[in-house]
């Protein structure tokens, strides 16, 4: 066959959006997973019950063992409602400084509950691995350590010029962390906190008074970002003329190169980087030990999806999805979060149930990512993985686990 | 048996999809997207026939007609699915020739196409490998190992990491055939798949019998063998033809 240099084919950038935006999510759940696996391995972690947590999502009733089923359904939903309420309160919170335009407030609160996610609960975690493997570290080296990585961390949300790398593993990390302080929830009651959690994130991003949706529209209508700590995949350009494509980085949010003068207007081409204010998560802090509660912050966070740099082109099922030539999606690192406590809790029963959760929300993403293809508008990014997740996790523990058993055990498969 | 054998028998059942994945795979996302997607039509295929057959396992009698019942019933329902596979990949094909009309780059070729199907087949070896082996391979990372009644003298993870592999390679290569089946319309291609999925299911009865997995495992090797040679004559056969009709066009 005669050889001549092949033009590229369509299939290979096609598709390349969403998965740099699968990447990370599935990362996230897999060092959640494994935190899991290792640190719960020991305990009776039927319940959760491996540590006890004190905190605003138990503030009800704390799971026993031995109460009846009606019992621990009714506590779980007390829970839930009241961590939703909170949740709630503090977004409107969010909603009302933002308004009145106190982004460096908003900045510098970012700023400390990273450090205190880091630095506590990283430190806490860490320190239970170094006892768990009898790791030979002495203390000043490993504060000296944590304190600097956090920091880093604390630099990397703050600063918008720090490498794109950096900053995304931060996140990455940052989300790990605050799943895995939430898989240690009794189990009824991180269920049902889901599935509350995405109802909200679906009143909260769709109603008109929902508070996720005026903050989309107060930022739209000033240009300026979300304060919210995001994750944002890395824009590609595919320059038309060359066979190579080119990277965006987006420098400080002013200086976007100029081939994407197609991009819409809206986003974020916000004038000044200061403004570019991202703000934080939760920082929930709870000390093992004691079982004490100490300072709560509930969480402020945006679990909602949104396409940024939407091409003008005709081909708008295709471009929207992400999948077209150019454009970067958002995720919100609350969704980031709350995926994560779904795998970790079930990763709690059984790794069938890991694998049939892990496909679930992958699937639920990609539909939502269709949807924002469609409806071009931020969308909340909980709901249809939640969901999902949740239905196959029982169809799984309750059907296709005793069925798959049964026939790998007389190795009868198909 | 400790952390080493667990990961020992997931890299025996998945290894060469790992390698083939990080070869071919991973260097397209539009082929990673496909991966995952097949991967979750079959899980739910799986779903929804253990759904069915909830009521009545765990199975009360010894005898192995339950399973072949089982199996006959899992099968048709698998090729059934790769059927609707095949629509919707022709679908995605028009849209995909489309879009690259659109943004004038040349349409799919065939190894893009041939691509695509190994992806789909790769999703479902990795599904069954994942469901069937790895999620039950949790006791292996502790300090013991478990045996079969059936087949005593060797660990039951590694003969199910086994079994995953030869399913691995049937059900990644089948895809590729029925595809290509499905395109030129030849008649032997297409019942290929469903003819060497169903007896492969059924060897796996003989594995019932004691002592049978000696016989039964080697043998659905044998049909692994089988279907890569007949996967590769068929992509050679394809290959050819579609360089033939390249020069044709080239003299004209």
């Amino acid at each position: 066959m005669e050889h001549y240099a092949r033009p590229r084919s369509v299939i290979e950038t096609l598709g390349e959006e969403i998965v740099r935006i699968v990447t990370p999510v599935s990362i996230c759940m897999l060092l959640v997973v494994i935190l899991v696996s290792v640190l719960n391995g020991a305990s009776n972690f039927s319940y959760g019950d491996g540590v006890t947590v004190n905190s605003v999502a138990t503030m009800a009733y704390s799971e026993n063992g031995s109460d009846s089923i009606w019992d621990k359904l009714k506590g779980a939903l007390l829970n839930s409602l009241i961590f939703v309420a909170v949740v709630t309160v503090v977004t409107f919170l969010l909603v009302l400084l933002f308004y009145l335009r106190c982004t460096k407030f908003l900045k510098y609160y970012m700023g400390f509950s990273a450090f205190m996610v880091l630095g506590f609960m990283g430190g806490e975690i860490v320190l239970q691995l170094i006892r768990d493997f009898s790791f030979p570290i002495d203390c000043i080296t490993f504060l000296v350590i944590l304190f600097n990585l956090s920091v880093i961390g604390v630099m990397a949300v703050f600063m918008t010029k720090m490498a794109i790398f950096i900053t995304q593993s931060y996140l990455v990390a940052i989300g790990m962390l605050v799943a895995y302080w939430f898989t240690l929830l009794p189990e009824w009651t991180t269920w049902v906190l889901l599935v509350a959690m995405a109802l909200y994130d679906l009143a909260a991003v769709l109603l008109p008074g929902g508070p996720l949706r005026l903050l989309v529209e107060l930022a739209i209508s000033r240009d300026e970002d979300i304060p919210a700590l995001v994750y944002e995949a890395r824009p590609v350009l595919v320059n038309e003329s060359s066979t190579a494509p080119t990277r965006i980085w987006r420098n400080g949010r002013g200086d976007l190169v100029d081939n994407q003068n197609q991009t819409s207007s809206r986003s974020n081409l916000s004038p000044d980087s200061s403004s570019r204010s991202h703000l934080q998560d939760e920082t929930p802090e709870n000390d093992v030990e004691e079982g004490v509660i100490r300072s709560e912050d509930p969480e402020l966070m945006a679990p909602l999806i949104q396409n940024v740099n939407a091409a003008a082109s005709e081909d708008l099922f295709l471009e929207g999805i992400g999948l077209g030539s150019s454009g970067a999606i958002k995720l919100g690192l609350g969704d980031f979060i709350f995926y994560s406590v779904l795998v970790g809790r079930a990763a709690m029963y059984d790794f069938m149930t890991v694998y049939a959760c892990y496909l679930a929300i992958i699937a639920g993403l990609g539909l939502t990512l269709i949807l924002l293809a469609v409806y071009r508008k931020a969308l909340p990014a909980l709901p249809v993985s939640v969901m999902l997740g949740v239905i196959f996790y029982f169809l799984t523990r309750f059907s296709l686990e005793v069925f798959v058993v049964q026939c790998s055990i007389h190795l009868v498969m198909f | 048996m400790t952390v080493a054998a667990g990961v020992g028998y997931a890299l025996l059942a998945l290894g060469p999809s790992l390698s083939l994945f990080l070869a071919v795979i991973s260097r397209k996302p539009f082929l990673v997207l496909t991966l995952l997607s097949s991967t979750l039509v079959w899980l739910m295929s799986l779903i929804a026939l253990s759904a069915v057959w909830r009521p009545f396992i765990p199975f009360k009698t010894a005898a192995s007609w339950p399973y072949a019942i089982v199996i006959i019933t899992s099968v048709a329902c698998q090729e059934a699915l790769r059927i609707l596979w095949w629509r919707l990949y022709k679908k995605m094909e028009e849209i995909l020739d489309a879009f690259a009309d659109r943004v004038s780059k040349p349409r799919l070729f065939v190894t893009d196409k041939m691509q695509i199907a190994l992806a789909g087949g790769m999703g479902h070896g990795v599904a069954h490998a994942v469901f069937f082996c790895i999620s039950l391979l949790t006791p292996a990372f502790g300090p013991a190992t478990y045996y079969t009644e059936k087949c005593s003298r060797i660990p039951f993870f590694l003969l199910s990491a086994l079994i995953a592999l030869a399913f691995v390679t049937i059900h990644t290569f089948s895809m590729v055939i029925a595809f290509s089946g499905h395109a030129d319309g030849n008649r032997t291609d297409q019942y290929f798949a469903p003819v060497v999925h169903l007896t492969s299911g059924m060897l796996t009865l003989i594995n019932l019998a004691s002592g049978g997995c000696i016989i039964g495992i080697p043998l659905l090797y044998v049909v692994a063998a089988i279907t890569l040679a007949y996967c590769s004559k068929v992509v050679w056969r394809r290959l050819s033809a579609n360089a033939n009709r390249i020069r044709q066009a080239n003299l004209h």
